[in-house]
């Protein structure tokens, strides 16, 4: 066979292999995931269209924080069936790329986990932060138990709060130390002595931001300060190591016996790992839970909020309060949008995510807690107030 | 009558451009010199940007930012930067992954190209390239729950007994160990398994492109084999061997998914390569996504900068060296 037969021929044998594949992807998987989509949604939206996207359709997009982007992800879906006419764009590129982003008006709303600097709002003229749901930060932990009996599982560890300061401290480093074992009376027997290995995120995160936040307010003795990324005296001290996201938190927390870490909780429950209950302000034993994120929002309720529409929900005093909660935020320019259907159909689907059950159930089943009602009827006041050229945008 | 066409004269602007595009040599090279113009404005756009990015950063810390120190500040909350920590684990974990890979990519090299039985070459080939194209983010997840464990922490306690109490060297050896194995050796491992490819592949083909008359020559002056690889084959190809060291070192300088999942990401002032650690890329790729304050972010583009600057600096000292090797060895013995 001559050698341009043989080129040619691989040619033709490699044209074949691409149609097969094309050909092969576009028949079947996308067609029964369509379908069932169809089915779960008919009951919940009887309106919607199997084509989301017709003429004259807007586009809206939005950029911003990576904490709540399981969630943003989700409400966009199911929005597309609630008005076709809407396609929301989202991308988690950070907090900081977002707020830089709607500051220079190259998106139309961000996300954002932490607040607006002064400058900020200055830079960004009309700007204002919604609270869009919380959610919690959990202590996982990975402790080699000795002398367990057979059949017994040893119960869940308990933290207060100024034990959990001292630990990322590097004051508390193994688990031996009297403030441990004091907290955990039915563990005494089993705890090992051994260095606790505190494991932190090494990429900046509004978790790291909420967590760090809740050291700052728990004691006087943390003094890194809070922010998505801090100095770890808990470095300085030795013991710590910085894992990339919650995934690498976790696979280090999972393959280093006495270590402890914190991850968001919705991380936490979808993974099954274990997660420490603390003592909260009022001196009762709390587990992170739906109940007890809402419990600490309600605690601090609309009154917390500044005229920017943020707080700081940490630390609650609240007997049912879990401490480590934070608001994540939309962030949107209040008077100088310009386009004004696009300005109204934005507006109608953060209302739309704040006051629907549908949405509400997507939130709670990814982990995040939905604002209660009072808190949810502010940021609804304020969202009121946006105008588009002078006139207000929601009727 | 017929009217004569005068051609136009030789001369004429026309006639010589003619002449110029019809060989393709003048289109080819002036093609060839945007290409090569693009390469250059590239990397001077690259540097501009970093330098005009990170003025804040540079007018506020000065050569603080960059001085040794065993105290390093790197706190975003109270805007304080410097960048040691990172750029001494940088320098650290490459310089030890190529100094770890060198012996062993050479060494696999030297057995693809002269020893191996011709069944094997196929497939030691496919092998060497397939390891060359595992995404690092792979080698991350594998290191964090296989390597570490089994390999990285019990070298680590083995150096850690061995070197930790000697004069001189324990400062590259205090421990504690870190339990999890995630450490600036474990970096440089990682760093290794992913150059050896790389260092493999070109020595190999600067091996094979030795003329069989230079091994001929060598034994038939009675050298045998081990000889003539080590005193003829090496020093003929030390330049192309060279050259593979800097593409290995230009990997593990920029290297950044498998490093920062397997190096610890802590700024602790300690000097150890048994202790976790931090690099360049790292600190990028951490925190940029999030930087909220501008000097947060400048710094981490002035880091970018040092990172750059870094690698031009480490690519011309290898350069240099290929070219005081290549002197050496006259052209005509070589050909």
């Amino acid at each position: 066979m001559s050698k341009i037969t043989r080129s040619f021929m691989f040619v033709l044998l490699a044209l074949a292999f691409v149609l097969a594949a094309c050909g092969g992807n576009s028949a079947t998987p996308e067609t029964i995931v369509q379908t069932q989509i169809v089915e779960k949604e008919v009951t919940a939206q009887p309106a919607m269209t199997e084509e989301p996207l017709p003429a004259g359709s807007v586009q809206i997009n939005g950029a911003g924080a990576t904490f709540p982007l399981p969630i943003y992800t989700e409400w966009t879906y199911a929005y597309s069936y609630v008005d076709p006419a809407v396609v929301i764009n989202y991308q988690g590129i950070g907090s900081g790329g977002g707020k830089k982003a709607i500051i220079d008006g190259t998106v139309d709303f961000a996300g954002s986990d932490s607040l607006l600097k002064a400058e900020e709002y200055d830079a960004g003229k009309d700007l204002q932060m919604y609270p869009m749901v919380a959610s919690a930060v959990v202590v996982i932990y990975n402790v080699a138990y000795e002398n367990v009996p057979d059949g017994t599982t040893p119960a869940k560890l308990v933290l207060d709060r100024q034990t959990l300061v001292d630990i990322f401290n590097g004051k508390v480093n193994n688990w031996t130390d009297p403030a441990i074992v004091e907290l955990n009376p039915d563990l005494k027997d089993f705890l090992p002595n051994a260095t606790i290995t505190v494991v932190h995120r090494s990429d900046g995160s509004g978790t790291t931001e909420i967590f760090t936040k809740s050291l700052t307010a728990f004691s006087s003795d943390w003094t890194a300060g809070g922010a998505s990324s801090v100095e770890w005296p808990v470095d300085q001290a030795g013991n710590g190591v910085g894992g990339k996201g919650n995934q690498g938190v976790s696979a280090a927390v999972i393959n280093t016996p006495n270590s402890l870490g914190y991850v968001e909780i919705s991380f936490a429950k979808s993974n099954g790992l274990a997660f420490a209950d603390l003592i909260n302000k009022s001196g009762n034993k709390v587990t992170a839970s739906a109940e007890s994120i809402a419990s600490d929002m309600a605690t601090f309720g609309p009154e917390a909020f500044d005229d920017k529409l943020t707080a700081t929900i940490v630390d609650g005093d609240g007997a049912g309060d879990y401490p480590i909660v934070g608001y994540t935020y939309l962030i949107l320019h209040t008077e100088s949008m310009t386009d004004c259907v696009k300005a109204g159909k934005l507006l109608e689907y953060v209302q739309w995510t704040l006051t629907d059950a549908s949405a509400a159930k997507r939130a709670g089943d990814l982990g995040y807690a939905v604002l209660p009602g009072a808190v949810r009827d502010a940021v609804l006041a304020k969202l009121g107030e946006v105008t588009c050229n002078g006139e207000p945008v929601m009727k | 009558m017929t009217k004569y066409i005068h051609p136009l004269p030789q001369t004429h602007w026309l006639s010589r451009l003619r002449r110029a595009i019809s060989h393709g040599d003048l289109p080819w090279k002036w093609i060839i010199i945007a290409a090569s113009v693009l390469v250059m404005v590239l990397i001077l756009a690259v540097g501009e940007m970093l330098w005009r990015e990170s003025a804040d950063a540079r007018s506020t810390f000065g050569f603080g930012f960059l001085t040794p120190t065993l105290t390093p500040d790197w706190d975003p909350v109270n805007d304080e930067f410097q960048a040691w920590p990172f750029i001494y684990g940088t320098l650290l974990t490459s310089l030890t992954a190529i100094v770890l890979a060198l012996p062993i990519s050479v060494g696999i090299a030297i057995f693809m190209a002269e020893l191996c039985p011709p069944w094997l070459r196929m497939p030691l080939n496919w092998l060497v390239e397939l390891l060359a194209a595992i995404p690092s983010v792979v080698y991350g997840l594998w290191g964090i729950f296989v390597f570490l464990p089994t390999v990285v922490t019990p070298v680590a306690e083995g150096l850690f007994e061995t070197f930790g109490t000697v004069p001189g060297l324990s400062v590259l050896f205090t421990g504690p160990v870190p339990v999890s194995g995630a450490s600036r050796l474990a970096a440089a491992f990682i760093l290794t398994i992913m150059i050896i490819p790389t260092i493999t592949a070109v020595t190999r083909d600067v091996l094979l492109a030795i003329p069989t008359s230079q091994r001929e020559a060598a034994l038939a002056l009675g050298a045998t084999q081990w000889e003539t690889i080590w005193q003829v084959l090496l020093p003929y190809g030390l330049s192309g061997i060279l050259g593979a060291i800097i593409l290995g070192l230009g990997r593990a300088l920029g290297e950044t998914m498998a490093v920062t999942m397997v190096i610890g990401n802590s700024i602790e002032g300690s000097a150890s390569l048994l202790r976790p650690g931090y690099t360049m890329a790292s600190i990028i790729a951490n925190e940029f996504a999030e930087a909220v304050t501008k000097l947060h972010t400048q710094s981490l583009i002035e880091i970018g900068l040092v990172l750059f600057v870094l690698t031009l600096i480490l690519n011309m000292v290898a350069r240099f060296l290929v070219w005081s090797v290549a002197r050496k060895t006259p052209q005509e013995a070589r050909a």
